[in-house]
């Protein structure tokens, strides 16, 4: 009797070790890692004027400490223009190493190379970018193209008050390397200080103030850019609605 | 008067011709909708054998058969595939196989101007990307193909392609078989939603598990694939 309980035991306890070892090994990949990347849940409601690349930063910040995310260092992934003695500054230089993860703890890239497509078969793969994972620091989706239609929707009355209108338009005032502009065109609202609006009915039209897109649900744009699909009308409030957008934008844990 | 006239008009000569050339230079985003027009869409349903397609020339067939039921068999059609090089025959890249564009869906929304931007030749363009994606790459009675998050998700789209459209080099399997297998093997498989396998390719995403209809469906597919007009 004694005897079979030895064996029996000799033979359970590796077996369940086993186990135990075969079911730990998948990573449970959604869990260990907090959220490095979001995409504002709000508007500062400026249109293009968020204070400058500060007052961005601090709106990060401020949202990512309201669900707990504040021990991060946080900045706004938007690029400034070269304007009088002040140098540009590049969207992809502010925003740390990575890897990033959103707030479900799915990875969104695990650098700058492949976020930006450094390479042609990283830019041909693309990032991790898409509209399951773009989500806001409270893990929402943001709703995107054809979530919602309405032909009042590219009027900030509307979109402003129909929180589930598309809204995928992400400011960042780059190109597709998540660089600044260098030529004098205006690509971020005045270095993000400028609600003016446009001079023109169309996007094509406009001449003055305006600020660099992507499309954070890939969607749109003749490309589906995630960080420079096209540029917005001008830089009010209803300029950024004209083409689906609110004024949101991304932002990236530094640390 | 007549001075003004004649100075004015090489003026509105050169104006006019300008703003044409401009409108020149850019592929319309929309042209006449409906199924005529079409020149690309995805398979509104798969072969039903999983990686078995009867090869290429089966697939182009049910590419040719599903627009001619929309009244769009007008044009060749040729399924989005690659084949790898097997006993003797060369490889065959799919982007070789589509002819040059521009192609449009069937709602006349442009998918890609040609195959460089379909493919990302250069650097710019692939940071781009095309205009296919979920509200976009529609089948051919115009409808939305179901993506990540839907049910049933079916947006794994078999290519056998590597992200520039061109075959496999290596032994490995990425073509049940050149398109003949319905049980060992693999495939490559693009996103029509362009959502999954950690990146955000058309066309080159990940590896099927095997060929059977259930392993494609396992990982969000239903066989289905890209069809091109070739010309």
């Amino acid at each position: 009797m004694t005897q079979k309980w030895i064996v029996a035991i000799i033979f359970t306890i590796p077996a369940l070790l086993c186990s135990f070892l075969l079911s730990a090994q998948p990573v449970p990949a959604q869990q260990h890692h907090p959220m490095t990347f979001f995409v504002t849940s709000a508007t500062i409601g400026k249109g293009g004027d968020l204070g400058g690349l500060a007052g961005a930063d601090a709106h990060c910040q401020a949202l990512a400490t309201a669900v707990g995310a504040g021990n991060h260092t946080w900045h706004a992934y938007l690029s400034t223009q070269a304007r009088g003695d002040q140098p540009a500054i590049n969207a992809r230089d502010r925003i740390g190493q990575g890897p990033w993860y959103n707030a479900k703890g799915e990875m969104i890239a695990h650098g700058l190379a492949d976020l930006h497509g450094d390479t042609l078969e990283l830019a041909r793969l693309g990032n991790n970018v898409n509209k399951l994972t773009a989500l806001t620091e409270k893990g929402d989706i943001v709703p995107g193209l054809n979530d919602n239609p309405n032909p009042e929707d590219r009027k900030w009355a509307y979109a402003s008050t129909h929180p589930n209108s598309d809204r995928h338009e992400m400011l960042t005032g780059s190109h597709t390397d998540g660089r600044a502009y260098t030529e004098a065109k205006d690509h971020t609202c005045n270095n993000w200080t400028s609600s003016a609006p446009g001079n023109g009915k169309t996007i094509q039209g406009n001449t003055g103030p305006a600020a660099q897109v992507g499309l954070s649900d890939r969607n749109g744009g003749r490309n589906g850019s995630w960080n420079s699909a096209h540029a917005t009308r001008g830089c009010s409030q209803d300029d950024l609605a004209f083409s689906h957008g609110v004024g949101l934008f991304y932002c990236f844990a530094v640390n | 008067m007549m001075r003004i006239r004649s100075a004015a008009l090489p003026f509105v000569l050169t104006i006019f011709c300008g703003s044409c050339l401009l409108l020149a230079q850019q592929a319309p985003v929309k042209r006449f909708a409906g199924p005529g027009s079409m020149t690309f869409f995805v398979t509104s349903v798969g072969l039903g054998k999983g990686g078995d397609l009867g090869g290429l020339a089966g697939a182009d067939a049910h590419c040719q058969a599903l627009a001619t039921a929309v009244g769009a068999g007008h044009h060749t059609w040729h399924a989005y595939l690659s084949t790898q090089a097997r006993g003797g025959q060369p490889a065959i890249n799919a982007r070789d196989r589509i002819g040059t564009g521009p192609w449009y869906n069937s709602k006349g929304e442009y998918i890609a101007r040609g195959l460089a931007d379909l493919h990302g030749d250069t650097i710019e363009l692939a940071r781009q990307g095309t205009n296919l994606f979920k509200q976009s790459a529609l089948n051919e009675k115009g409808q939305v193909v179901n993506g990540a998050g839907d049910t049933p998700n079916v947006h794994d789209i078999l290519t056998g392609s590597q992200t520039d459209g061109r075959a496999y080099s290596d032994d490995k399997d990425h073509t049940c078989n050149n398109w003949t297998s319905s049980g060992a093997g693999s495939a490559q498989v693009g996103h029509s939603d362009r959502i999954g396998g950690g990146n955000t390719s058309w066309n080159s995403s990940h590896a099927t598990k095997g060929c059977s209809q259930k392993d494609l469906e396992s990982t969000g597919g239903a066989g289905l694939f890209y069809c091109f007009a070739a010309h």
